[in-house]
């Protein structure tokens, strides 16, 4: 095992169906791989999807127990927006959020029982309690690699993209290209390349819809 | 690995020959990896019709030699409880070990029960684990525990281990092949009264060797402090919170530690050593305070004079976590917490308004959906004509999910089979006719006997068995109705209609819910009927049949909304929550990436505003 590396807390939220559980499967084997100590463990309600899903993932030596502690999360990775602000106990003022912006509404909704905040609120919610919020499309590069299923590939992508997982990105990429079905291989590669390119360049030009404690930058 | 596949590695490792199991969250994955890993090894693994004939089958199993384990949710032990309860009288053989996957935080299932206890009334030593790592040493370990003892085990797993994901280092797989052989020993295996007032001394000095043994077992740590006031003993995954909490209050390596791994039997040597050490101690463990009750009881026997904590600190309530343990080992050591946690549960507060409720749903094109709307529309007819509402009696499973709104489908719920065996009570005391539903897999668990209850003593309900062809809510096991077994081996497919036919049921139709309109009819006639009623919904679950399609390289094409003729009355939204369905600026919208064409809310709009984007195709599988 790899002890010197960076101890770190990650969330992945999400909403049922979108992949959370497969992409945290995706990081963890790849994490072995490498040889890193691993643990995490996912929230989920009854159902095969529709509800909201939580896996805690955390990477380093000096971890033991699977969940994440409450307000000690180093990085999130929100799937869908208003799931980001249903987990806000985890962050810290040190924590960096990447977020998917594109809503998945609750049929809740549409029955008058609960209402959807707006995009803009999330992240200055988000942003009050972290240290930077960077906001991308992901479910639109997902759809433009191919398949509205890419997009936790294209966030497993961003995630690498900021350049603090300790986990080797070519073997991270192997672990996908092995994982992942044979027909999806092109789109996913392409998907987790588009992720991480964004992600890297918002945070190495400071632009586009990376949010810092100064304010959104256009 | 998943920590239910490292105790399915673990029984590999010490050479299982027999796994019998009934799936249910979380235990579901173990069975799982070892039917995957039956195609390699030579073992037999089997979904068993409910988990009392799981125990029984693996019973059997460890009477002939064999190393043998059921596995299933703590509930399901309920189940299985009247023989477990004799088992221990009997002592194994080949070893014998009873996996219980606790759900402390009820994450899916109707109550957080400690089967610890159930360890303790039936004399069966519990093994908690603390990490993934360990439960596997565990799972190999206590089969061979169980056998140089001659005794049953049980290793009670919880989901933040069934269900947590770690590296795990590998044992090596045992090569120990037997061939089950039954010696007749009836003073043994015949639990009658005279054999049993023996048995039951030879079980109580079995137990007794094992309380001395566990002294020295690996899974229970003592860690000594010279000086220290304070010490900490914690169970199971709570030792992991507790190590976390000490680092986080920078008390690590300050604090005497115990770590037990058997909390029942304690290993009595260890305590006695650790409470003689420090003056108050707390015992951190998830849910009841069984090491806690044990640990007093120990004190007090042996005269220690001790402030013992436990249950006044660590909550009694749902899952533990690193924080809430931290917020105990605070107000024990008398240390300020280390995060301003009021703090941090006023952000929660604030922000909870704002994020919008998202139950779990019943997927788009999900049959049940279609059922329980026939079923809501024949009760509300029923209602208009007599001036009484039926009462509808739910169950466990997938359909489980059609309480939330809008479909509101249960009136109680409470344990599998529970839907039909509530209904009998029910129409022997109320004038509202019942209509209870449960599923095809719960059918066969637990819902024949009530049934044959109520042609037996005449109760006048509607069974409806929600028949999708699959274990569906724990991930699509095999059952008696499926036609293949746990291994893939073809099987005979039991029909719900030709059983209920056989127990003389009067009323018996079988119906596609897809076909709304004639299920509501059903149902309406069934309601009406005089006497015991079953209707059989049959349509196989969507995302078998989508997996289906997909192997065929077919698809049905979705549905749209023809917005000049939609009137707005938001009909499909109100009374089906499909997911599919929502709002685009306001106007209904069907969203084309959720719908898998099942059509039923075209079937049910006023005025025909919903109609496929291109001409479909839709197979009558009843």
């Amino acid at each position: 095992m790899r002890t010197t590396v960076e101890q770190l807390n990650i969330i992945i939220c999400g909403v049922g169906g979108q992949g959370v559980v497969l992409m945290s499967e995706l990081l963890g084997h790849a994490a072995v791989l490498d040889k890193l100590s691993i643990r995490g463990s996912e929230v989920l309600g009854m159902a095969q999807r529709g509800g909201s899903v939580v896996s805690n993932i955390r990477i380093g030596s000096e971890f033991h127990a699977p969940l994440v502690p409450e307000g000690r999360c180093d990085i999130m990775v929100a799937l869908e927006p208003s799931e980001a602000l249903r987990n806000v106990k985890y962050l810290s003022e040190s924590s960096l959020v990447i977020l998917n912006t594109r809503k998945i509404i609750p049929f809740t909704v549409f029955i008058d029982k609960s209402t959807y905040p707006e995009l803009e609120i999330v992240i200055k919610k988000l942003n009050e309690v972290a240290d930077s919020v960077i906001a991308i499309d992901a479910s639109q590069i997902a759809e433009e690699t191919g398949s509205l299923l890419s997009t936790n590939v294209v966030m497993l992508g961003a995630l690498f993209g900021i350049g603090r997982i300790p986990v080797d990105v070519e073997t991270m990429k192997a672990v996908i290209r092995k994982s992942l079905p044979a027909r999806t291989i092109v789109a996913n590669t392409k998907a987790f390349d588009i992720g991480y390119a964004t992600v890297n360049s918002l945070l190495e030009s400071q632009t586009g819809y990376l949010v810092s404690r100064q304010g959104i930058e256009p | 690995m998943l920590g239910n596949e490292a105790i399915a590695r673990g029984a590999i490792e010490a050479g299982v020959g027999v796994v019998a199991a009934y799936p249910g969250t979380p235990s579901s994955e173990l069975t799982q990896a070892l039917v995957d890993a039956a195609k390699d090894i030579d073992m037999y693994v089997e979904w068993s019709v409910n988990e009392k004939v799981a125990f029984e089958v693996a019973l059997a199993a460890s009477m002939c030699g064999i190393r043998a384990m059921a596995v299933m949710k703590h509930v399901g032990v309920n189940v299985a409880h009247d023989p477990l309860m004799t088992a221990s009288y009997m002592g194994a053989k080949g070893g014998l070990v009873l996996v219980s996957a606790d759900d402390p935080g009820m994450w899916s299932s109707q109550n957080e029960q400690d089967n610890r206890y159930i360890g303790i009334q039936g004399y069966i030593p519990v093994l908690e684990p603390s990490s993934a790592q360990e439960a596997k040493d565990m799972m190999a370990d206590a089969f061979k525990l169980s056998e140089k003892f001659e005794h049953m085990f049980m290793l009670r797993s919880v989901t933040r281990i069934s269900h947590a994901r770690s590296d795990v280092v590998l044992g090596k797989i045992a090569a120990t092949k037997r061939k089950g052989h039954f010696e007749k020993d009836p003073s043994r295996w015949v639990c009658l009264p005279a054999n049993d007032r023996k048995n039951r001394r030879l079980m109580i000095g079995r137990l007794s060797r094992i309380k001395k043994a566990v002294n020295s077992l690996p899974y229970n740590q003592l860690t000594l402090v010279e000086g220290a006031k304070q010490g900490i003993i914690a169970c199971g995954i709570s030792y992991t919170y507790v190590l976390e909490a000490l680092r986080w209050l920078g008390l690590d390596d300050k604090l005497p530690l115990l770590k037990i791994g058997t909390p029942y039997p304690m290993p009595e040597e260890l305590t006695k050593k650790f409470i003689e050490s420090v003056p108050e101690l707390l015992v951190v463990e998830e849910l009841e305070p069984i090491v806690e009750n044990q640990v007093k009881v120990i004190a007090k026997d042996a005269d220690i004079h001790v402030r013992i904590h436990g249950k006044n600190l660590v909550p009694l309530i749902g899952e533990l976590s690193t924080r809430r343990v931290v917020e105990a080992v605070s107000k024990f050591v008398g240390a300020r917490p280390p995060l301003n946690f009021t703090e941090l549960d006023r952000l929660g507060e604030e922000t909870e308004p704002l994020v919008p409720s998202r139950p779990p749903t019943l997927c788009p094109g999900c049959p049940h959906r279609a059922t329980f709307y026939a079923i809501n529309v024949a009760c509300r007819h029923y209602k208009r004509d007599f001036k009484i509402e039926p009462v509808r009696p739910g169950d466990i499973g997938c359909y489980t999910l059609g309480y939330n709104p809008p479909l509101n489908s249960d009136d109680m719920a409470i344990c599998m089979g529970g839907a039909f065996g509530i209904g009998n009570g029910l129409s022997h005391v109320i004038d509202a006719p019942v209509v209870a539903h449960l599923g095809d897999s719960t059918f066969f668990h637990s819902g024949i006997p009530p049934m044959i209850n109520a042609v037996y003593n005449k109760a006048n309900i509607t069974m409806v068995v929600m028949d999708n062809s699959a274990t569906a809510q724990t991930g699509f096991q095999p059952h008696p109705g499926t036609g293949s077994t746990a291994q893939g081996a073809p099987a005979p497919k039991l029909k719900p209609e030709n059983i209920a036919r056989a127990c003389e049921v009067e009323f018996v139709e079988v119906i596609d819910p897809f076909e709304v309109k004639k299920t509501i009819d059903t149902i309406e006639r069934a309601l009406r009927f005089d006497g015991p009623a079953v209707v059989v919904c049959r349509r196989i679950c969507r995302v078998l049949e989508q997996r289906e399609w997909k192997r065929r390289r077919k698809t049905t094409a979705p549905y749209r909304i023809d917005l000049d003729k939609c009137n707005d009355c938001r009909l499909c939204i109100t009374a089906l929550g499909c997911p599919a369905i929502t709002l685009e600026d306001s106007n209904v919208a069907i969203d084309i990436s959720q719908c898998n064409g099942c059509g039923v809310c075209a079937e049910i709009c006023p005025v025909d505003a919903i109609i496929q984007v291109r001409s479909g195709w839709r197979e009558n599988n009843c």
